[in-house]
């Protein structure tokens, strides 16, 4: 992946330019994804996408949160707190493109932490906490209220992970379907509150073992990342791709077909036009992706039950 | 626990200075808090002067000292017409600088509303940091807020993902082949926040009879804001206010000239602006208490000249012709301020010059 010569760099471009990439897919086709949902047992809900050599899981843990001041926030600002971190592997970091090189893992981790925020779950950021990996944000994909024990006394703290193992370019677009696919498949347990305590007080909460509540997440959107390389855009770059990148835009779009964040890499500046181009692209993809995401969720969560 | 908005801090802090009473968003009459249409930006008032070897003293705001350099007040070069109530008209004023940093390469200041930034460039030069030899400089970025620039103390420290914004912002405008081997450093410190990222933001729009005539008011008396939208078009669309809210915007258009002011070689001045959406209605340059209740936002950063983006972020969920408007409305307002800059730049060399 480092170091690819003048001669390869001109394949690849004239590849796209012909609409023939290197393995064969056209520049708005997706490699084929796969879904596994529950590996992780001890967490809330979690998934793992391989998007052919990418590979992330990402998992969500739950934690019921007894500060009335933030559950307060979560009913006037809308701004409930999901924390979002991406780890990166710290020696699959040396084998990437020399932009990546000079600044290191914590860095892409961070950049790949905001750009989640942004594009899932909508909304303004909070504060960054000691690792640089993790930040709140608000949800916009996800019914917050769904979160609410106890109004303005208990609500519920998701806290969203994601490991990126192997990576093949096209990080973002991996750890947002990983994300999606993790969050319907967590289950928030059923909390039972003693009634009649007053307001000072904590309310006794019984937490079930049983008892789970499902989120519905058709509402969360998918992220899809066009890489710009010459005058052509693709999807689902892989990392030999990437490296010829001028600017790529990440979109993320939802089911409704409303953009939902958007950000852009790449320093090579971009007319608005392309990127009203390249907004419509996506759409047109994300669609396409939406759908093939949720037959492999839903297939991925039958095979986990059998 | 990280402190969100709205907890109480443990300890004293000025409460801001707007009323307590969120406006009423949904509204047809809702006036902003300081009497801006929703379609105007803070005005900008930039301001070059060179560092001079004489020693006086002289202040720029309240207790900011930029050390014995002489400044000369020079008259606003554009101005904001805000309304108030009943349709006065009252000039707002914002500042630009360079030249504010001694010991810097290149220096700027800038004061848009309440955000003051003080951005200073040093290079080219060597860096430690870079161990590997590349035909092609090096940009490094940080991004700082001074402990007293926020009301609750230390909350800038949590913008830590502004020094890559910042890098991704320039690293698009900056020709980096002028400087091989070596590294461009740019440290920008808030030394007063009013947001989380604000950018300002001009566009026109309609809300009222009273806007419009204000709007072509300020057509007709200030030249340098060439409107490229067609009034009625923009009169015509759904509501778009674009709120410029936060510090990001500030910064990065504060570092372009600060990378002007050192002589670095760039493809553009770069010039940004952030939007905010509060469900139908896009408003410019918000202020804090604006940016709290936004549905979204967009930030755009743009090199005017070369009608190219550096960097977009979009938070929030956003249809696509609302994004038409409002990438619109951020490309007018940045071409605009890509004219102020220019002309403080100009101002400055011909300072130097005599």
């Amino acid at each position: 992946m480092v170091g690819l010569s003048c001669g390869e760099n001109h394949f690849i471009q004239g590849g796209i330019a012909q609409d023939l990439r290197c393995d064969g897919r056209k520049r708005l086709a997706y490699r084929p994804i796969s879904v596994e949902t529950g590996v992780i047992p001890q967490a809330n809900g979690s998934a793992r996408v391989r998007m052919g050599a990418t590979d992330v899981i990402a998992s969500v843990k739950c934690r019921l949160n007894f500060e009335s001041q933030a559950c307060c926030n979560l009913i006037k600002e809308k701004s409930r707190y999901i924390l979002t971190a991406v780890q990166l592997q710290s020696q699959l970091l040396r084998s990437h493109s020399i932009g990546f090189r000079g600044r290191g893992g914590d860095e892409l981790a961070a950049e790949l932490s905001i750009a989640l925020q942004r594009c899932l779950l909508g909304g303004k950021s909070g504060t960054a906490v000691v690792l640089m990996l993790v930040f709140f944000f608000s949800g916009a994909g996800i019914n917050l209220s769904s979160l609410i024990v106890v109004e303005r006394k208990i609500c519920w703290d998701l806290y969203i992970d994601g490991l990126v193992v192997s990576s093949d370019g096209n990080l973002l677009d991996a750890l947002g379907a990983a994300i999606k696919a993790a969050l319907s498949n967590t289950g928030i347990p059923r909390v039972q509150v003693a009634a009649e305590t007053s307001n000072n007080e904590q309310p006794e909460v019984d937490v079930s073992d049983e008892e789970f509540l499902q989120f519905d997440t058709a509402g969360i959107p998918v992220i899809v990342t066009l890489t710009k390389v010459g005058r052509h855009y693709i999807v689902d770059a892989t990392s030999e791709e990437e490296s010829q990148l001028s600017s790529a835009v990440s979109i993320s779009a939802n089911r409704q077909g409303n953009i939902c964040g958007m950000t852009k890499r790449g320093g090579v500046g971009l007319d608005p036009s392309i990127i009203l181009d390249m907004i419509s692209a996506a759409k047109h993809v994300s669609d396409q992706v939406i759908n093939k995401l949720d037959s492999e969720i839903a297939s991925a969560e039958a095979e986990e039950e059998s | 626990m990280a402190d969100k908005g709205g907890a109480t801090p443990a300890t004293y802090s000025p409460s801001p200075t707007t009323g307590r009473k969120k406006p009423p968003l949904l509204k047809e009459d809702w006036i902003r808090p300081d009497g801006r249409g929703f379609h105007q930006c803070r005005p900008a008032l930039l301001d070059m002067h060179r560092f001079l070897s004489d020693s006086k003293c002289s202040r720029i705001d309240g207790a900011l000292l930029i050390g014995g350099s002489a400044k000369r007040h020079l008259g606003p070069v554009s101005t904001r017409i805000t309304s108030g109530v009943h349709g006065s008209v009252q000039p707002d004023i914002d500042f630009f600088r360079t030249g504010a940093v001694n010991a810097a390469s290149g220096s700027a200041y800038a004061e848009i509303g309440n955000t003051k930034v003080i951005v200073s460039v040093f290079g080219p030069r060597e860096s430690k940091k870079a161990m590997i030899y590349s035909d092609i400089g090096r940009l490094n970025c940080n991004v700082s807020f001074t402990t007293f620039a926020t009301p609750v103390r230390g909350q800038g420290s949590d913008h830590k993902e502004y020094s890559t914004m910042l890098h991704k912002a320039l690293e698009g405008a900056i020709i980096l082949e002028t400087f091989p081997k070596t590294t461009v450093d740019v440290f920008a410190l808030v030394l007063e926040s009013s947001g989380s990222h604000t950018s300002r933001c001009l566009g026109f729009g309609k809300r009222s009879q009273l806007e419009i005539m204000l709007c072509e008011a300020l057509l007709l008396i200030d030249s340098m804001f060439l409107c490229n939208v067609p009034l009625q078009e923009v009169i015509a669309s759904d509501n778009i206010s674009e709120c410029v809210s936060g510090d990001l915007p500030v910064v990065i258009s504060c570092a372009s000239l600060a990378l002007a002011d050192a002589g670095i070689m760039m493809y553009d001045l770069v010039a940004s602006v952030s939007v905010s959406c509060f469900s139908k209605n896009l408003v410019i340059d918000p202020i804090l208490e604006e940016e709290n209740c936004q549905d979204g936002s967009l930030m755009i950063t743009c090199m005017p000249s070369r009608y190219e983006i550096t960097q977009l972020t979009v938070t929030g969920e956003w249809s696509t012709p609302k994004i038409n408007e409002g990438m619109q409305l951020c490309l007018d307002a940045c071409a605009k301020l890509a004219k102020i800059m220019r002309s403080c730049l100009k101002e400055a060399a011909s300072d130097s010059q005599e």
